[in-house]
């Protein structure tokens, strides 16, 4: 159960018409490095030209440029990094992040990670995790380039959290999936069902690990890049019947989550999650999760 | 710690670190604050502020540690746009490129290079004197390390 045929028919199940889509390029302001208006300024006059992304605070489209915007003095020195713009999302989703522990379970390459401790102001602790040792030198570089001075990164399965023996207010979990066609061209030549599910299931193990080292107000952003709802709905669904976790609203761009798959109902709450169909952004899907019974 | 402390000195900076925050782990220097001290386990891959890595008796500063001491008193040139940006393609700086010299002009110094906003791009060496009488177009400082180095390091 593979090919574009197949996932295509599984999204129109989903209530989704197959677009192609080339998500448009994004970048973020670092704003603990330099000032919006001062950036602003620089960018335009070396002929980058942006458009202030509607349902981002901190991020922009590049509308055109001369240059390469990685590769200008700005980028260089951290002023501001390219993120796509549905991937700037999740990070923004938690209720105040300053002087906090945070965990980035799955951190590399450390786009995100780089963001939280903007979020952060640099204060706190931001525990970065990565299976993926060579992923660690990139986002290593990230954080240099960044100025990031608050992140501790180990070498780790994400699965194996509890060893740090701490308990995190904030987690961001943006997982490892399955990915999605408008990110990678060869999408539907590489993907089966079985992918699918392996990291439906790996997506879970991780998740039982997250829950368990959440403080009682903590929260948790769950993310992946995956149109899958095995990887997203269906998962959440399980979340919130399997672990001490309930999904909280979100006020943010996207549509609302999915509570009928392929013939199941879910979990009415599920609909608090956000899907986003690819169009000017890739795919992603995103869900906050607190402690049952804990409210703010 | 002595490796960071006698490259400040080749900067002309003084080097005001508290130590105690200081984690070398395997040749890479990190500072670490309070907090960060308090949690961190010995295997960590990254901590804190990476300062360099020495290796083989030479010490390789991060761009962190150039810019801390950039924010003090140190050698250091101001460049124009134009030589800004080849100096962070990995390029020389001609005399006629530079607007303002702080610190040290004499030769076989090290020099910070900040470009017009005041951003530390890397450091290199005096290779001439910074005098009027200098020709405009010889090499005034040799380009050791540059934040081009963050595109390279991943090429």
């Amino acid at each position: 159960m593979s090919g574009k045929e197949f996932f295509v028919g599984r999204y129109e199940r989903l209530g989704w018409k197959f677009e192609d889509a080339k998500p448009r390029q994004a970048i973020r302001l670092n704003v603990t490095n330099i000032k919006r208006k001062n950036l602003e300024e620089r960018l335009e006059a070396i002929g980058v030209q942006l458009e202030k992304i509607p349902f981002l605070e901190m991020g922009y489209w590049v509308r055109r440029s001369e240059v390469s915007v990685g590769a200008t003095a700005e980028y260089l020195l951290g002023s501001y990094s390219i993120q796509e713009a549905a991937a700037q999302i999740p990070a923004t989703l938690f209720a105040n992040l300053k002087g906090r522990t945070v965990l980035d379970a799955c951190a590399a390459p450390g786009g995100k990670t780089v963001q939280l401790a903007d979020l952060m102001g640099n204060t706190g602790i931001l525990v970065a995790l990565d299976v993926n040792k060579r992923r660690l030198a990139a986002l290593s570089n990230h954080l240099e380039r960044c100025h990031v001075s608050n992140a501790i990164v180990y070498h780790f399965d994400a699965r194996q959290v509890s060893q740090l023996k701490l308990k995190f207010n904030r987690i961001l979990l943006d997982a490892p999936c399955s990915g999605n066609f408008a990110a990678d061209n060869d999408w539907f030549k590489r993907r089966t069902i079985t992918d699918i599910k392996r990291n439906a299931k790996l997506q879970r193990e991780i998740l039982v690990q997250a829950a368990a080292c959440l403080s009682d107000d903590g929260e948790i952003v769950y993310s992946t890049c995956s149109l899958e709802p095995e990887e997203n709905e269906v998962n959440m669904d399980w979340a919130v019947r399997h672990l001490n976790l309930q999904i909280e609203e979100v006020d943010c761009y996207g549509q609302k989550g999915l509570t009928e798959v392929f013939g199941s109902r879910l979990d009415v709450s599920v609909k608090r999650c956000r899907r986003i169909w690819p169009s000017e952004t890739q795919g992603f899907f995103m869900c906050k999760f607190k402690k049952r019974g804990k409210k703010r | 710690m002595r490796a960071l402390s006698k490259f400040a000195f080749q900067l002309g900076a003084q080097f005001s670190l508290n130590t105690e925050f200081i984690v070398n782990k395997a040749g890479r220097y990190f500072l670490l604050n309070e907090t960060l001290m308090k949690v961190a386990r010995k295997d960590f891959y990254y901590a804190g502020t990476y300062l360099g890595k020495g290796k083989n008796g030479k010490f390789f500063p991060s761009f962190n540690l150039l810019m801390m001491l950039a924010k003090g008193e140190a050698n250091k040139i101001v460049v124009e746009r134009k030589t800004a940006w080849l100096f962070i393609c990995g390029r020389d700086i001609f005399r006629k490129g530079i607007l303002a010299v702080h610190g040290s002009r004499k030769k076989g110094d090290h020099t910070l290079v900040l470009n017009e906003f005041g951003d530390c791009l890397g450091f290199g060496k005096i290779v001439c004197s910074f005098g009027e009488a200098a020709k405009k177009t010889e090499v005034a400082v040799k380009n050791i390390s540059d934040v081009g180095d963050f595109l390279r390091r991943e090429a």
